[in-house]
């Protein structure tokens, strides 16, 4: 099976000299296609660091990392940012909606960055809307939702340009027990459809969910052990 | 990256940016409006000089005069013997001047003063007389409403005949019928053979505004010779105004020339006599315009400067606020490009309204100046583009350090700003 995520030695180191840390000290990670994957540890482990950097959104300090058959390192912005918007759906414990726009163009957003037309946009977003169970909500700012229904919404956003891999950093880690349940079951339904996802929790009982679990432990992984789902 | 349409999303996203955020936004206009206003005000003020001079000689018949009159000499003590000697301005003048260059004279009107008692069979009255020659009224900008002006032949013989403006028509023949009538210039009876229509000229069609032409109306002409020779006894036919009319309004400074040489040799290098160019009067009084529209540019755009700067700081200010958003873009997928156009695009679209705003209040700003100093408002079209183009190149210029600033936040730090 072909990997989406392949990285090697992926270091990361904040700070210099005196005050560096040593985030991730040489990661060898492998995720396959369709596989949902539980990255776990203590923290201050370098899971979210990790998470950023096969999201793209920051750079290792060193090692190689190939998303989808594709080198990363030593592209330009513009490229990260292309990758950002097609390849990745990123979904945040703080859900990160845009605070002043409606439901519907939240999930537009990611759609017009890769410069989708306004019709297919406006259908695709509804669809993405009735996927995640909140067709009706189209019109409503985020401010007045629920903690799980802009979980449901961020969800939404990430799956608009069809990518390849959902990375969800503590996705349930805001919600009480019954909504976060509820999303994660939304989560095992993408992944039941195909999606490749990554998702970091504390929470055993999550992790359990997952089909492989990944231990980080100081910036190195600990051990991997395949899951029961 | 983005495809069509993109930028009237960019436009949306930035009044929804701008409507959320009203009152810091309307901070950020200030300088702009006050900017704009100030540029627009400042050049109405001109613009309404301008309009009403303009009005002016159009309604006085135009630019193409150059005018020559006696001047005062020796005002400081006794004139000297050669002072003395000269005869003043005369129509020897205006006939060398015509003389000069007959094909660029369209005409050369003749104006000699007297005060006298003017009596008619219902009216007696110490008046202004004014003995004028065949040209004067066409060139004044007179017409005649009945019966005539004065020939050659008038003009000649020194006839004992009048031209009355409508006031003094009325005056004299309050109950009409005073074609062919006789009245007394002095001691001389003359027939009156014509009578002027009514000069009306208004700045502003408000009823306390006067009629600036009311004195052309109280005009009683008789022909110069006749002032000379039977009212003042003047043998050498002095005058006390030549008028030029040269069509060819940029001929008339070398022309002016010419006549001064030759002139200066009729009174034997004296100077006394002036001309007085209107044309080159009113090309100074434009300079005058300008000078002035340069020094309102500058306080507009020290305004817009000022607001420029005071923009900057608050939306670097705002950028902090929505370094985290930006973050979240970038992480969806905006790129560096993108996040710069968005912000130019509010920057922008934050200086185009409150440019508009600007020019309303500069419009009502000119109106009260205008008001205030009686001059008809007249702004131009140029104003306005030259006040809106300034704040939307000031705009821009200043909406750079953010709009860049914002564009090279990397994702990751972004997203972890508190
Ligand atoms: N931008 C940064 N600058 C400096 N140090 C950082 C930065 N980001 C992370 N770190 C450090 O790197 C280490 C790993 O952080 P990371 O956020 O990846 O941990 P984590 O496993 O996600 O922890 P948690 O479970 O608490 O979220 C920590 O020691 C953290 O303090
Ligand atoms: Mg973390």
């Amino acid at each position: 099976m072909s990997s989406i995520i392949h990285t090697r030695a992926l270091t990361k180191t904040f700070g210099s000299n005196g005050t560096a840390v040593h985030a991730l000290r040489g990661i060898d990670l492998s995720v396959d296609k369709g596989e949902f994957v539980a990255l776990v540890g203590p923290s201050g482990s370098g899971k979210s660091t990790l998470m950023a950097i096969i999201g793209c959104l920051d750079a290792p300090t060193s090692g190689t990392y190939t998303l989808d058959g594709h080198e990363v390192q030593g592209l330009s912005g513009g490229e990260l940012a292309r990758i950002r918007n097609t390849k990745v759906g990123f979904i945040f414990q703080s859900y990160n909606l845009m605070p002043k726009a409606n439901i519907l163009r939240n999930v537009e957003l990611p759609m017009l960055y890769a410069g989708i037309g306004r019709k297919e946009r406006r259908e695709r977003a509804m669809a993405l809307l009735e996927k995640v169970g909140m067709p009706e909500k189209a019109n409503v700012l985020p401010g007045n939702l629920s903690g799980g229904q802009r979980q449901r919404v961020a969800i939404a956003r990430a799956l608009a340009n069809n990518p390849a891999l959902l990375l969800a950093d503590e996705p349930t880690g805001a919600l009480d027990s019954q909504t976060g349940a509820e999303v994660l079951a939304l989560f095992q339904e993408l992944n039941a459809a195909g999606n490749t996802l990554v998702l970091v929790t504390h929470d055993p009982s999550i992790a359990a969910l997952a089909q492989r679990r990944v231990e980080l432990r100081d910036g190195l992984i600990a051990g991997a052990v395949e899951g029961a789902a | 990256m983005m495809g069509s349409g993109a930028f009237l999303l960019r436009l949306e996203s930035a009044w929804m940016e701008i409507r959320e955020n009203f009152g810091r936004s309307s901070l950020q206009t200030l300088g702009i409006v006050l900017g704009v206003a100030s540029v627009l005000g400042g050049f109405s003020i001109t613009d309404s000089f301008r309009k009403r001079s303009e009005t002016l000689y159009v309604k006085l018949g135009g630019l193409d005069k150059l005018n020559v009159q006696p001047n005062n000499i020796g005002n400081n003590g006794t004139p000297t013997a050669l002072q003395n000697a000269n005869l003043g301005l005369r129509h020897q003048d205006m006939d060398d001047g015509r003389g000069l260059d007959s094909a660029q004279v369209e005409g050369v009107s003749v104006q000699r003063n007297a005060r006298a008692r003017v009596r008619s069979a219902f009216t007696d009255q110490e008046r202004r007389v004014q003995g004028i020659n065949g040209d004067y009224l066409a060139i004044e900008g007179y017409d005649i409403a009945q019966g005539r002006g004065f020939s050659q032949s008038d003009i000649g013989s020194a006839a004992a005949v009048a031209v009355l403006g409508s006031e003094a028509f009325q005056t004299f023949f309050p109950s009409g019928g005073g074609l062919g009538a006789i009245i007394r210039v002095g001691d001389v009876p003359v027939t009156v053979v014509g009578v002027l229509s009514q000069r009306v000229f208004r700045f502003r069609d408000t009823p306390g505004m006067g009629n600036m032409f009311h004195r052309k109306n109280r005009l009683i002409a008789v022909p110069s010779t006749l002032v000379q020779q039977r009212m003042q006894g003047d043998n050498y036919q002095r005058v006390d105004r030549l008028t030029f009319r040269i069509p060819k309004v940029d001929t008339i400074e070398t022309f002016a020339k010419s006549l001064t040489s030759v002139l200066k040799m009729n009174h034997r290098l004296q100077d006394d006599f002036r001309l007085d160019d209107v044309a080159a009067r009113e090309r100074k009084r434009r300079d005058t315009g300008d000078a002035y529209d340069i020094i309102f540019m500058l306080s507009g755009v020290l305004a817009l400067l000022g607001g420029g700067i005071v923009n900057v700081n608050i939306q670097l200010a705002s950028l902090k606020e929505r370094v985290r958003e930006v973050g979240v873009k970038m992480a969806i997928g905006a790129a560096g490009t993108e996040i710069f156009k968005e912000f130019m695009t509010e920057a922008l679209l934050l200086t185009a309204l409150g440019s508009i705003v600007g020019l309303g209040v500069g419009v009502a700003f000119s109106w009260f100046i205008t008001h205030y100093i009686g001059v008809p408002l007249g702004m131009e079209l140029g104003s306005f583009l030259w006040a809106f183009a300034l704040a939307i190149a000031f705009g821009f210029l200043f909406a750079l350090v953010p709009a860049w600033k914002a564009s090279r936040l990397s994702p990751m730090e972004a997203l972890r700003y508190e």
